[in-house]
């Protein structure tokens, strides 16, 4: 099969899954306790007033005539309005997502660039002081809760020495980037630890390898030994691992997200489960399902490019 | 005398600020930036239905009368002079010469007849309550307000300075597109005009929300200088209240509000920061659920000698050193103290251990029961109280469960009356005793905070409350309302707790009223 046709199978199968997404997040925000109108008035809430907000919401509908209308609405590209801050959804993704888009691709960027060099150091002088003290020091990052984490960095390098904010999010694209620099690091430190990992083993594995000592046997140059038959084959594995640590990447950013004011999706995401805000919920989660879909699909083309196999 | 401790801090700040006028002729500018840690949701008054946003509406709206610092009574806002006439049946006000919205158009008496209706339609949000009295607005005249009422409403005067009461300009409002009051409101919050000290200037949700100097405001301060001094307030949202306490000290925003409890001594100690507890009409207390049956069993808690064993046995002092390190101070009734008509002096049950166990030995339950208590899940506060209770009760003979669970399925086990025990807080929204007297006590409203309490005496008091214009009857009338619900109400009373909010050294005339409403009219940044 060639990569096109491989790609288009791989675009085709997205289309159940966002189906069967749809399904799920409609089910599950109605499944939790309460309603948006008790979630919203809280203690005062009058029985009279919540009929009438449920009433304008249409949440007094049958269940059925509301998914019908949702699946409508969301392929006409309507999202429909917060309950809570009444302006239209998609107007809230489009100025909370890419700010937690950029996160992720920081963390994702810092976590990469610190795990492939060091796992390489770690596998090429394994077990000697070198690997134990790469793989102890990720040890110990990997262990600490991200909030603690964030904490820390925030106190050391924010309020003491002042190389960065206080959290919080700048104005225009260096200064976030400058805001959004603490943030990357702490919600890397998991991801990075867990790289460096697997890709030593991988490439603990690669480096036994008989083509890696018929290649060795040939007289080629260490260097193209290095990166076009051990790294080549031992990112493989890593990079699946490395996709589907996406998701986890932009769950992280909740707690990220709220320890340094960044004002991102994970944050709204929060506030809205909590505010029973049905059509941000049902929004967002279309939007990162979508999101780490594509990730998944890049993964897979990454994948494909690597190994030519994938696509056989 | 009991509202020693609101007097006597109000007084000292008008003196302070009386004093620094004199001694520092100063530039009273800037841009004041205070840490929140939740963003408003949406800016209507009349709309609105969280603190988020009635905490800051007034900045940016004014209403014919203004709470007072203190939060007891009402003094002159849009309107100079105000009348009840001896019925108690109309009001009369007079409309301040001169004043405009803040793109400089005139404020007129259609604008408080459009803002008022509105304030009173039973179909627009959840506050159309504090106006119920009111049958018409009229306008007899260019600068005078009618308003008739349909019996005689002792709260009038406070709800009229309440954030729902605000004057919007009419023909802006409703020039905005969209067909519904909601989608009008929407429209037009988003690019407001005000009639307060400040109007908004720009909002990233969830980021930070910028309000600039009205330079159409109408009030001078005690320095003859123009309202309000500041350039303008930035709100910044940082949720996690280690990261706002971090960016106050480290000097990048001038004001953080909420900090915890657990923070409040350091901060004093921090010769850096004015750490200040607002008086405030914010009291904790654990609901008990008392109808005779739950879920088809006996309900120990509908008997009312368990109910004051259980006060008894609760120790308040330790709970209040526990849970707020010493902050906050017992409850003398189910009111704030800084609540009008409010009585009591000291706990209303003291820690009394012995009496707790005769009381239970005498009850329908002399070996005890079990029972579940529901407490907001990540609220520190509302864990340490039941951690507290948990151990406290276990003396008398009741086995306490703790839940956690989120608001809004508390919320729903709460208004379905099927929860045993909750933890609550309550915040009034107006000066008055009724709001509050409303949700806990007067069973139609809602059941007494759903717990299906009842009481006919107190039912019928409050009727007769709502409508007595004798201000001594009516402080009788409270008195005996008090004296019930606190001896057999279906509540634990714990303490009240003032508004902690951290400034730096040079933010000055920054104050919180009783009801939560952060005023920045006469706030300035001192420089050197």
């Amino acid at each position: 099969m060639s990569l096109p046709a491989f790609l288009g199978r791989r675009l085709l199968q997205l289309i159940p899954t966002l189906i069967f997404i749809l399904i799920v997040v409609f089910v599950l925000v109605r499944l939790l306790p309460g309603d948006p109108a008790s979630a919203i008035l809280g203690d005062r809430a009058l029985d009279a007033d919540v009929e009438r907000i449920n009433r304008e919401l249409g949440l007094d509908r049958p269940l059925p005539v509301q998914f019908w209308a949702f699946v409508q609405s969301v392929f006409t590209g309507n999202l429909g309005n917060s309950i809570s801050m009444k302006i239209p959804v998609t107007q809230l993704i489009w100025e909370r997502l890419p700010i937690t888009m950029l996160l992720t691709f920081m963390a994702a960027l810092i976590a990469v660039v610190v795990a492939v060099p060091l796992a390489f150091v770690a596998a090429l002088r394994r077990d000697r002081i070198a690997d134990s003290a790469i793989r102890g020091a990720f040890q110990v990052g990997l262990s600490m809760p991200v909030f603690y984490v964030g904490l820390i960095l925030l106190t050391v390098f924010g309020a003491k020495l002042r190389w960065f904010p206080v959290g919080g999010y700048g104005d225009g694209f260096v200064d976030q980037l400058y805001h959004l620099f603490l943030p990357a690091v702490t919600l890397a430190l998991s991801l990075s630890a867990i790289l460096m990992r697997n890709l030593r083993s991988a490439i603990i594995g690669v480096v036994d390898a008989e083509y890696v000592t018929f290649a060795r046997a040939k007289g080629l140059r260490p260097r193209l030994i290095l990166f076009r038959h051990i790294l080549r084959n031992a990112l493989i594995s890593t990079l699946t691992l490395f996709g589907l640590s996406i998701g986890t990447l932009l769950g992280g950013a909740v707690i990220t997200e709220s320890v340094f004011a960044v004002p991102g999706a994970g944050r709204l995401m929060i506030d809205s489960i909590y505010g029973r805000d049905y059509p941000v919920v049902q929004g967002l989660t279309i939007a990162l399902a979508v999101l780490v879909s594509l990730t998944f699909l890049l993964t897979d083309i990454l994948q494909a490019w690597l190994d030519p196999r994938v696509t056989r | 005398m009991t509202l020693t401790r609101a007097k006597v801090l109000a007084a000292a700040a008008t003196v302070l600020m009386g004093t620094t006028a004199l001694v520092q002729a100063q530039e009273r500018g800037g841009v004041m930036t205070f840490g929140r840690y939740a963003d408003s949701l949406f800016l209507d008054p009349v709309l609105n239905d969280a603190n988020v946003d009635i905490w800051i509406l007034s900045n940016m709206y004014d209403t014919l009368l203004l709470p007072t610092a203190d939060g007891q009574s009402v003094e002159a806002g849009l309107a100079t002079d105000w009348s009840v006439s001896d019925d108690g049946t109309v009001v009369t006000l007079t409309l301040r010469d001169g004043i405009t919205f803040s793109d400089g158009s005139p404020i007129t008496t259609e604008d408080v007849i459009w803002s008022l209706d509105r304030a009173r339609n039973p179909d627009n949000g959840i506050w159309n309550f504090l106006l119920s009295a009111v049958s018409e607005v009229t306008a007899p005249d260019d600068t005078t307000i009618e308003i008739q009422l349909s019996q005689p409403d002792p709260a009038i005067l406070p709800a009229l300075s309440v954030f729902n009461t605000a004057i919007l300009p009419k023909d802006a409002f409703e020039a905005m597109p969209g067909e519904t009051d909601l989608e009008k409101a929407t429209a037009f919050a988003e690019n407001p005009i005000g009639s307060g000290p400040f109007v908004l200037e720009s909002w990233d949700r969830g980021s930070t929300l910028k309000l600039v100097k009205n330079e159409h405001y109408w009030a001078d301060g005690e320095d003859g200088e123009k309202l309000p001094y500041l350039d303008g307030v930035t709100f910044e949202i940082i949720p996690d209240d280690a990261t706002r306490i971090l960016r106050l000290q480290s000097g990048e925003i001038d004001g953080a509000e909420l900090i915890p409890f657990a923070r409040v001594a350091e901060l004093e100690a921090d010769p850096n920061i004015d750490m200040e507890l607002f008086p405030s009409t914010r009291v904790a207390d654990i609901i008990l659920n008392v109808r005779p049956e739950l879920d088809g069993e006996a309900n120990p808690l509908s008997d009312e000698k368990v109910r004051q064993a259980m006060n008894y046995a609760t120790n308040k002092d330790a709970i209040i050193q526990v849970v707020t390190f010493g902050v906050g101070t017992p409850t003398s009734s189910y009111m704030s103290s800084t609540t009008p008509l409010h009585t009591g002096d000291g706990a209303v049950f003291p820690y009394d251990l012995e009496q707790a166990q005769r009381l239970m030995s005498e009850s329908e339950y002399p070996d005890g029961f079990s029972a579940s208590i529901l407490t907001l899940a990540g609220n520190q506060d509302e864990l340490g109280i039941a951690t507290a209770l948990q151990q406290m009760w276990s003396q008398i003979g009741i086995d306490l469960e703790i839940e956690q669970v989120d608001n809004a399925t508390r919320t729903e086990q709460y208004r379905n009356g099927t929860f045993q025990m909750r933890a609550g807080a309550w915040t009034n929204d107006i000066a008055d005793p009724s709001q509050i007297t409303s949700y806990f006590a007067y069973s139609p409203t809602i059941d007494a905070l759903h717990s299906g309490w009842k009481s006919e005496e107190v039912d019928s008091l409050f009727e007769a409350s709502q409508s007595e214009m004798d201000e001594e009857t009516r402080a009788e009338q409270y008195a005996r309302i008090q004296e019930i619900y606190n001896q057999t109400g279906p509540i634990i009373l714990l303490y009240e707790t003032p508004y902690p909010v951290a400034l730096q050294q040079n933010v000055k005339g920054f104050y919180q009223i009783p009801l939560g409403n952060n005023i920045f009219r006469e706030t300035y940044l001192e420089t050197e």
